[in-house]
């Protein structure tokens, strides 16, 4: 392969990206500004859920109770229904994720030991915050209940402890307040950076469009060297996100960057070679700039998005999914930020990925290069 | 193959989806000759062109090109050509010189030998003054001129290029060809295709593709010589009254017209020149002027077309 | 008017017959790629990796592990023998959670009053899978508590039913993921498709140099704007039939309410975005801008659908936001016909913010092309 040719490429490609003002910042800041977008976007604390409630008692523990339930932060006292109506209303109009039926025989039930006359409806279509209601009214509900109970208890003779004879330690490793903006990062480096991959599977299709494809192929210019050419700017334009992003998460949202930056460096190059040469195949096949758009779109992002361990477990995933996961450089790349940024691993533990990396890169390169035919038709 | 035979062309064949772009070609070209190709337009220059260049496929046949096969050999044939194509496919946002250095580099000119030819070639093209303009902004006599630099700044022994003058102005054009003869006497061998009818004339050997095929491929003067017959020159006031008068007459063989003139072919001049003459006068026709004339280019290339046609 | 309008549309077909890739994949890659995603992302938190170090080696110990399987959310892996294992695979990502179940556990269960310990590590770094891992060890955990103060503390059973509730879950009863993941998924594709093919409209004419010649023909900037928009309504309208079907028939999410009214809406807000998308095409200077910019304009939106995460609970600024985008109105609208059969009344606020800002953007963008144009 000739360096003088890669070279010469690369300096053309270069020289267009910069006259581009417009296009080049687009490309150059578009990673980061996503990132951060959806740091804030997905990593919220679910806070606030607006519920209502329904006190068929009326009682001074069912208000009592009321008053608990919405004491935090976590759920809001929207509007204290009147009817069934009202609540099946409001949950329509989705006013309130969640609603509380105080039966009417609350509180005589609770103090006689009958049990929590207490009905919650959620709005399924919002499994999380339904979810989250479920939990945190549950938990209220049983404190509640210990509370009002715990004379009762003590009365038969036992101790409020035995009540919950196992003590749970729990421990999280990493992140030790689960936050989701922490690992959320990470995961996120490794969906943005794939981004330069549209713009390479576009550079191809824009000489054809531009009628410089002609004269190009007339030169003595192998394959490779003209994908590589191509391909290697927008690398760079990955690794300054590569260097500024986790500056960002340290100043910005207290993501530790617990490995060896050197290591994460080179690691990030495998990986921006293996993505965008999946790029580079869908250039090779499409002669027009919005087709290889749209392809590219739809092959690199959602898959990128959904499949690659990110926001949804790999292990969750089907098996077929999970095969066609292993075959994104994201997958493996996702790995390798998680395990650079939290536990702070290096090359020594993270070594079959990068191998992993390695051999899609090549791989994909190979085939755009054996599909690029050096020909007009 | 000597090295007589430079470039060889045997039953070169290339078919799309639905047409023959090129059917059977055998050419032979030898080295240093300045070979015209002429033809109609979608006669398949362009595709001839290409294909030699390396830039299209072949369906079926060979081409040798200075001791290389054009199939095995695709990018090594490339160092030795330097091809021109008829649309600007330069980079328009990159500058004059840039332009002329990416070739450069991808032509494997050595940075030495490309800062002593460059000056030269910006010269000869007149764009010593224009090295930072972007390519874009050039007018169309000097892109082409640009493109021409470009292929010859690896002094490739075959240069091909596809209409090289057209939309550059008459003065611009006489340069050009300044040039193309200067890399002929040089050695190049050179094959241009032109609509010109002129720049044909100023070949060593002219070739006429029609519908894919070679249907005439010789020296000016033999190709002119092999028009059947003489060509009458006649100017009237009106020559389509002209026109509808004389060609019913016996022996005409055809009417050519160029702007006001009419070029009537017959088989001998002196047998109808008084009878045109006579019909001419009986239709109240002034005759501005009535001459024989000899046969150039165009005339024997388009009754050469017409002699297909009416073939087929 | 019409019939010059009529040719504009002609023209925009033709165009696109010679470059078919591009429709084909508007109207056919979202659904497809609706299919595949929704099949692999509709499904529970199920098979997190968990290790087991049981020091315990008991029946008690190993009814707890059969418990925890029983829960069906973990995959259990080989069980640990030292904590270097454990640290070793969670460092690379390998487990989701390890549980701890230290010597003497069965002695503790069965003394009464006396300290049974259990240590669960989660893998902080996928916050997501770890918070569901440790719902699940908590509930195996309150069950055995109740087993064990039940049992051996003579307890009436009773008491624990005290704490139970009855829960009743609205518009999908099953808590079936794939009601609430794949409408969502459908508008964000929607959006996508459209915004991507407006936002090539002039932008494509304009690299390719044709720009100038549509505009020096008699076209009155109006007609072009409609012509031009036509091919992307039809598109966008034909792949929301489709991926409609998709998430219907594949993933059997019901449309419990009007489904003309559904079809009204998805016209409106395709409206609404292809006034984004063509304000953007005659914005950019090539396609590749064009792209990026409709790239991250996606992207924002998707931040305020409140897909990802719930919009209460962002602060109230980002909040009044979220009522600036479309998107986010269109997705209330589309999860309330299609899973809570809700009416126009039901809706009307969010119909009526959809007109509002589609007016506004429909009026500024017209009125920034047609300066554009002009």
């Amino acid at each position: 392969m000739s360096i003088r040719h890669l070279w010469a490429v690369i300096r053309k490609e270069l020289q267009h990206i910069l006259r581009d003002r417009g296009t080049f910042l687009l490309v150059l800041v578009t990673p980061t500004l996503v990132l951060l977008l959806m740091t804030y976007s997905l990593a919220v604390e679910i806070q606030h859920v607006p519920i209502a409630l329904l006190d068929y008692d009326q009682s001074a523990t069912s208000r009592e109770f009321i008053y608990q339930i919405t004491a935090g932060d976590d759920l809001d006292l929207y509007q204290n229904a009147a009817s069934m109506e009202e609540v099946e209303d409001l949950l329509i109009k989705g006013k309130i994720k969640a609603a509380i039926i105080i039966g009417p025989e609350f509180s005589s039930d609770l103090l006689a030991m009958r049990g929590l006359s207490l009905q919650i409806i959620i709005d399924g279509t919002e499994p999380e915050t339904g979810g989250f209601a479920v939990d945190h009214i549950g938990w209220r509900a049983e404190a509640f209940a210990n509370e009002v109970l715990a004379e009762q208890i003590l009365a038969s003779g036992i101790s409020l402890d035995s009540l919950e004879p196992i003590d749970l330690r729990i421990r999280s490793w990493y992140n030790p307040s689960l936050e989701p903006r922490v690992d959320i990062v990470p995961g996120l480096l490794s969906i943005v950076l794939g981004f330069p991959a549209f713009s390479v599977a576009l550079t191809l299709a824009r000489e054809h469009e531009h009628s410089t494809m002609e004269q190009l192929l007339a030169t003595p210019i192998s394959r490779i060297e003209l994908l590589l050419g191509k391909m290697i700017p927008y690398i760079l334009a990955g690794l300054v996100n590569v260097i500024v992003i986790p500056i960002i998460a340290m100043a910005w949202f207290n993501v530790p960057f617990n490995g060896n930056f050197i290591e994460f460096l080179l690691l990030s190059t495998l990986f921006l070679f293996a993505e965008l040469s999946m790029g580079m195949i869908i250039g090779v096949f499409m002669k027009s700039q919005s087709a290889a758009l749209a392809l590219s779109f739809l092959v690199v992002l959602f898959p990128g998005f959904f499949l690659t361990g990110i926001f949804f477990p790999i292990a969750a995933l089907p098996e077929m999914a999970r095969m066609e996961s292993m075959f994104l450089p994201g997958t493996h790349y996702a790995i390798i930020t998680r395990g650079v940024f939290l536990p702070g691993i290096g090359i020594d533990t993270l070594w079959p990925y990068a191998i992993m990396l390695v051999i899609l890169g090549l791989a994909f390169t190979g085939t755009a290069a054996l599909f690029f035919k050096k020909k007009l038709a | 193959m000597t090295n007589k035979e430079f470039i060889q062309i045997t039953d070169l064949t290339r078919v799309f989806k639905d047409n023959i772009a090129l059917d059977s070609i055998n050419l032979t070209i030898q080295e240093g000759e300045l070979f015209g190709l002429v033809g109609p337009d979608g006669a398949g220059k362009t595709t001839l062109l290409r294909t030699l260049a390396g830039l299209l496929g072949i369906t079926n046949g060979e081409v040798r090109q200075a001791g290389y096969e054009l199939h095995k050999s695709t990018e090594a044939v490339k160092s030795e050509i330097g091809y021109m194509a008829q649309e600007f496919s330069l980079y328009g946002k990159l500058s004059v010189l840039e332009n002329l250095r990416f070739f450069g580099e991808m032509y494997d000119v050595p940075a030495q030998i490309q800062k002593e030819r460059i000056p030269g070639l910006l010269s000869f093209a007149q764009l010593t003054d224009f090295t930072d303009r972007r390519a874009a902004k050039l007018s169309g006599g000097m892109k082409k001129k640009l493109a021409l630099a470009c292929t010859l700044l690896h002094q490739p022994p075959i240069l091909l290029l596809d209409e090289p003058t057209t939309g550059v102005d008459p003065v611009s054009r006489r340069e050009f060809w300044t040039i193309l003869n200067d890399l002929h006497l040089e050695g190049t061998t050179i094959i241009v295709s032109t609509p010109y009818m002129d720049e044909a004339d100023r070949c060593s050997r002219v070739g006429l593709i029609y519908q894919g095929k070679i249907v005439e491929c010789d020296s000016p003067e033999k190709i002119r010589g092999k028009v059947d017959g003489e060509f009458i020159k006649v100017v009237t006031h009106d020559w389509q009254k002209a026109r509808e008068i004389i060609q019913p007459l016996k022996g005409i063989l055809e009417i050519q017209t160029y702007g006001e003139a009419l070029h009537i072919l017959v088989d001998s001049a002196a047998k109808h020149i008084g009878r045109i003459r006579k019909t001419l006068k009986r239709n109240e026709l002034d005759i501005t002027e009535i001459r024989i004339v000899k046969p150039r280019m165009e005339e024997a290339f388009i009754s050469l077309i017409r002699k297909i046609d009416q073939a087929n | 008017m019409f019939r010059r309008i009529l040719a504009l549309v002609k023209k925009e077909f033709l165009h696109l017959k010679g470059d078919w890739w591009l429709p084909a994949f508007m109207l056919f890659g979202g659904a497809l790629e609706l299919l595949a995603i929704g099949w692999a992302t509709s499904r529970p938190i199920t098979n997190l990796p968990m290790m087991i170090w049981d020091m315990d080696r008991t029946a008690a110990s190993r009814d707890l592990v059969i418990s925890l399987e029983n829960t069906g959310v973990f995959a259990m892996t080989e069980p640990a023998e030292s904590m270097e294992t454990i640290q070793d695979q969670m460092d690379r990502g390998e487990i989701n959670a390890a549980v701890i179940i230290p010597h003497g556990f069965a002695n503790e269960i069965d003394t009464i009053g006396g300290e049974p310990v259990l240590q669960v590590i989660l893998n902080g770094a996928e916050s997501i899978p770890a918070r569901e891992a440790l719902r699940a060890v908590e509930g195996v955990v309150r069950s055995l508590d109740e087993e064990i103060t039940i049992d051996h503390l003579g307890v009436n059973p009773d008491l624990f039913k005290g704490f139970d509730f009855s829960l009743r879950v609205w518009f999908n009863e099953a808590l079936n993921e794939a009601y609430y993941t794949t409408p969502a998924e459908l508008a964000l594709m929607l959006e996508f498709t459209i915004l991507i093919f407006a936002a090539l409209t002039f932008s494509r004419e304009r690299e390719f140099g044709t720009l100038e010649q549509l505009l020096v023909m008699p076209f009155s900037s109006i007609e072009i704007i409609i012509g031009k928009s036509i091919p992307v309504i039809l598109v966008g309208l034909f792949d929301f039939t489709l991926m409609l079907g998709v998430v219907h028939f594949a993933f059997h999410v019901p449309v419990r309410g009007s489904i003309f009214l559904l079809f009204g809406l998805a016209f409106m807000y395709t409206l609404v975005e292809l006034g984004k998308g063509m304000a953007i095409s005659v914005f950019s200077k090539s396609q590749h801008q064009a792209f990026l910019l409709v790239f991250m304009v996606g992207m924002i939106d998707f931040l305020f659908t409140g897909y990802a995460a719930p919009v209460e609970s962002m602060p109230k600024a980002i909040q009044y936001l979220a009522y600036l985008v479309p998107a986010h109105h269109w997705l209330s609208i589309m999860r309330g016909i299609t899973l809570k059969g809700s009416t126009i009344i039901d809706i009307l606020p969010n119909i009526l913010f959809l007109l509002g800002l589609g007016v506004v953007i429909g009026f500024f963008s017209l009125r920034y092309i047609r300066k554009a144009l002009d």
